[in-house]
């Protein structure tokens, strides 16, 4: 057994004793003795955090969480809350617990840039934990204990070479699931740190691929699901689907905090999803069905990527479609392709209705409420703003790129003036819009989560009324496919991570991740590769 | 501890070290610090370093400490609690100043015996921690060794100063010796403690060392993440065991 004895207090006594002195109050020696006793760990398990922090009214599972990650999980967890219960919060116990118990003295927080100064808020005012918050280059880390760092600024040089010189005890990482991916600088990175206690923070552990979740695993605890090769040969064949599922939610479940809303004891209001079907007119239909013979008519869609896109984008408004047609055009040489191409510019330009834009206008009449209106697509969002300007509706716009005083200022516009947001991306991470009740997706992303993150704006604690979300899908489009891709996910996600709360509704019975055609499902959505090829 | 208990703390700490309160309610109390708990407690090193490097008049602060919030409470100040960075300042102040007594038993004309006491707290660490606070002492004519020690002297009513006419028996065994003898008592102890919960340790440490080879199995030339990964096992698992003395003195007691 090792053994660590401190020589320090024998020699400093040798000291004064042969100088006679100085000697200390007496008082003052009780009183130290007294603090000593009281601040002293008497049990190996149980927490010592709370009684430090009685300004904080900790809930019920977030206690229950942090014990489970200290006693059973020896230090190392995914903390995978639905959005809005208090991952930061469970985050923020277990660090002091393990600061309170002499076991962690450096931490190490990496988050998305935009949620650096809320870190460093709150654990110094909730936690008291002295963390500097560090955004600009001349601050010298390497000199605090607790530093909260933007995974941006801390992957590049020279901080990666200096945090790697660091002797963190703990690394605290937020928004994990942009780790998803094994070949980014970013996860590269994060591998080579030394963790020894460590904690991964995402609602959404697995976003499209189940590989995602291998991964996210391997990079907390390499070897808890095999390597890749084991991996991917015992789950990719789908053979016996079920007991699989069964065994691998059983293995990641024992790295992987989750709890959901309905578990928390605490009542949530009820969340409504339609999935409204919408008939294109037969003008849109026609323009639909010619942009998707391009692929016959031109040697450019050779990649289905920019077909897809192309579709989609047409599925929202023409104005979205009508921008990557023009681009298009400028690359295509031979004269009947210019021509079709033209044809259908033109076709387009005479559209005078969008049947989506309708649909919304009648969900909006009907809500007689606030509406949230989520799109991909810049140019249908300025499109619906005209649009509904022409019916007599106030609106105002949103993106995640906004600054957080013009986020601001766009929230109290939305909640004092106008009727409508009409917002491109939630950014998971903006604003929150409780006094919202009412949630048009109209369009869907590839991935579920996105859509779950949309919902979670006003679907979350302070939520006063139950919320109705509306996913609107014309019929006969690609976007009947968008619909079978996201339940699948879905289907993914709950077997291996945990039932979901409803993102859509309908959900197919028959599943498809059973059957042998799996992997054939998943092509090339599976990687992610949709956010780089701008489908997010 | 309570609000109540903190303010009587404070009270007593700021009184103790020479600091005067110069206004004091149930919720409240008002302090002018000296220059050396300015420096403990108020986090202001670039304040302190200007002060000497130009030998400016010092200029320590005057605080008000809240004790206790409630609304309309017209008063500014610093609301200290027991979590709070503060407090914690103010308790590692008094644990800095209170580690080294010398005391007499307060009795005249008494032949006094020496003794040496000293506070242990040894922790058990694993990726878990427990700790154990002993207080021992040691008799430095005869070595016996008496354990609860520091409740054995508050018992005793003890001075700073030499008592009128007493006597202080001259030590036999010397106090640094002494203190190698409570050291060996502990050691004894923890020879023969229960230490379930290192094999424990142990056992988790192999699993997850099985667990990280497993993905780097048929790896021949293992990547240095992999060393990485095993140095952060040991940190974390390896059983260890800390000792540790707070504070001690030398005492004469009837």
């Amino acid at each position: 057994m090792l053994i660590e004895k401190s020589s320090a207090w024998k020699e400093e006594f040798a000291r004064r004793l042969n100088e006679d002195g100085p000697w200390d109050d007496w008082t003052l020696y009780k009183m130290a003795y007294e603090v000593v006793k009281d601040q002293l760990i008497t049990d190996f398990s149980g927490l010592q955090a709370p009684k430090f922090l009685t300004n904080i009214q900790f809930l019920d599972y977030q206690i229950e969480a942090a014990r489970t990650v200290i006693e059973k999980m020896n230090g190392k967890a995914i903390l995978a809350d639905e959005v809005g219960l208090g991952k930061t919060i469970e985050a923020g116990l277990i660090l002091k617990e393990y600061i309170l118990r002499g076991l962690v003295k450096k931490a190490l927080i990496l988050v998305p840039a935009s949620l650096l100064t809320q870190w460093v808020d709150e654990l110094n005012g909730k936690f008291f934990i002295p963390a500097i918050g560090c955004r600009k280059k001349n601050v010298p880390f390497e000199q605090y204990d607790f530093v909260v760092m933007s995974m941006d600024m801390a992957k590049r040089s020279p901080y990666r070479e200096k945090i790697y010189e660091q002797d963190f005890d703990m690394i605290i990482i937020d928004e994990a699931h942009k780790l998803k991916n094994h070949k980014t600088q970013t996860y590269q990175f994060v591998q080579g740190i030394k963790k020894k206690f460590c904690l991964l923070l995402t609602a959404t552990p697995i976003q499209n691929h189940i590989f995602e979740i291998f991964y996210l695993v391997s990079l907390l605890k390499p070897g808890h699901l095999g390597n890749v090769e084991s991996f991917q040969s015992y789950f990719k064949k789908g053979k016996n689907g079920l007991a699989e599922d069964e065994y691998l939610k059983e293995l990641v479940d024992q790295v992987m905090i989750r709890n959901r809303r309905q578990d928390t004891g605490i009542e949530w209001v009820g969340r409504n999803v339609q999935t409204i079907p919408i008939q294109f007119t037969e003008e849109e239909q026609k323009v639909y069905q010619m942009i998707q013979s391009l692929k016959e008519r031109t040697s450019l869609f050779s990649n289905s990527f920019a077909m897809t896109t192309l579709l989609k984008e047409m599925c929202s408004s023409k104005e979205a479609a009508y921008l990557t047609l023009v681009k298009l055009k400028e690359k295509v040489q031979r004269q009947e392709e210019i021509d079709y191409i033209d044809e259908i510019i033109e076709k387009m330009s005479n559209l005078e209705i969008n049947s989506k834009a309708e649909k919304t206008y009648e969900i909006i009449q009907k809500a007689k409420d606030k509406v949230i209106i989520f799109t991909e697509y810049r140019a249908t969002q300025h499109y619906l703003q005209w649009y509904l300007y022409q019916k007599g509706i106030k609106s105002v716009l949103f993106n995640g790129k906004f600054s957080k005083n013009k986020r601001d200022w766009m929230r109290q516009l939305f909640r004092d003036y106008a009727d409508v947001l009409i917002a491109t991306e939630s950014g998971g991470e903006g604003i929150n819009l409780q006094f919202c009740h009412h949630v048009i997706n109209f369009d869907l992303p590839w991935n579920p989560m996105k859509i779950e993150q949309r919902i979670g704006r006003v679907h979350r604690f302070g939520q006063e009324q139950d919320v109705y979300i509306y996913n609107l899908a014309i019929q006969n489009t690609i976007e009947d496919r968008i619909l079978d891709l996201l339940t699948n996910k879905i289907n993914v996600f709950e077997k291996v991570v945990g039932e979901l709360d409803d993102i859509l509704t309908n959900k197919v019975e028959e599943r498809i991740y059973q059957s042998p055609n799996f992997v054939s499902n998943f092509d090339f959505e599976d990687y992610g590769l949709e956010g780089e090829l701008g489908f997010t | 501890m309570l609000a109540e208990q903190i303010h009587d703390y404070l009270r007593t700490f700021f009184t103790v070290t020479g600091c005067e309160i110069t206004e004091e309610a149930p919720d409240y109390l008002t302090v002018q610090l000296t220059a050396d708990i300015d420096k403990r407690i108020m986090n202001r090193p670039f304040y302190w370093q200007f002060v000497e490097s130009t030998k400016a008049e010092p200029n320590p602060l005057k605080v008000t400490f809240i004790t206790k919030k409630h609304e309309n409470q017209d008063i500014r100040g610093e609301y200290i609690h027991y979590g709070s960075m503060r407090m914690h300042q103010i308790f590692q102040a008094t644990k800095d100043l209170g580690c080294f007594v010398q005391m007499y038993e307060n009795m005249e004309g008494a032949s006094l015996f020496p003794w040496v006491g000293a506070n242990f707290k040894v922790s058990y660490h694993t990726d878990q921690t427990k700790e154990m606070l002993f207080s021992l002492g040691i008799n430095l004519i005869h070595g016996s060794v008496k354990s609860n020690f520091q409740d054995w002297l508050i018992e005793r009513t003890l001075t700073k100063e030499f008592p009128k006419n007493a006597y202080c028996l001259p030590y036999i065994v010397s106090p640094i010796r002494a203190i190698e003898r409570l050291e060996t008592a502990i050691e004894n102890y923890i020879g023969h403690d229960d230490m379930t919960w290192a094999e424990e340790a142990e056992k988790r440490w192999r699993r997850e060392q099985e667990i990280l080879n497993h993905f780097y199995e048929g790896v021949i030339e293992k990547p240095e993440v992999y060393e990485i990964e095993k140095e952060a096992l040991r940190e974390r698992f390896q059983p260890r065991i800390k000792i540790e003395i707070v504070s001690g003195g030398i005492f004469y007691l009837k």
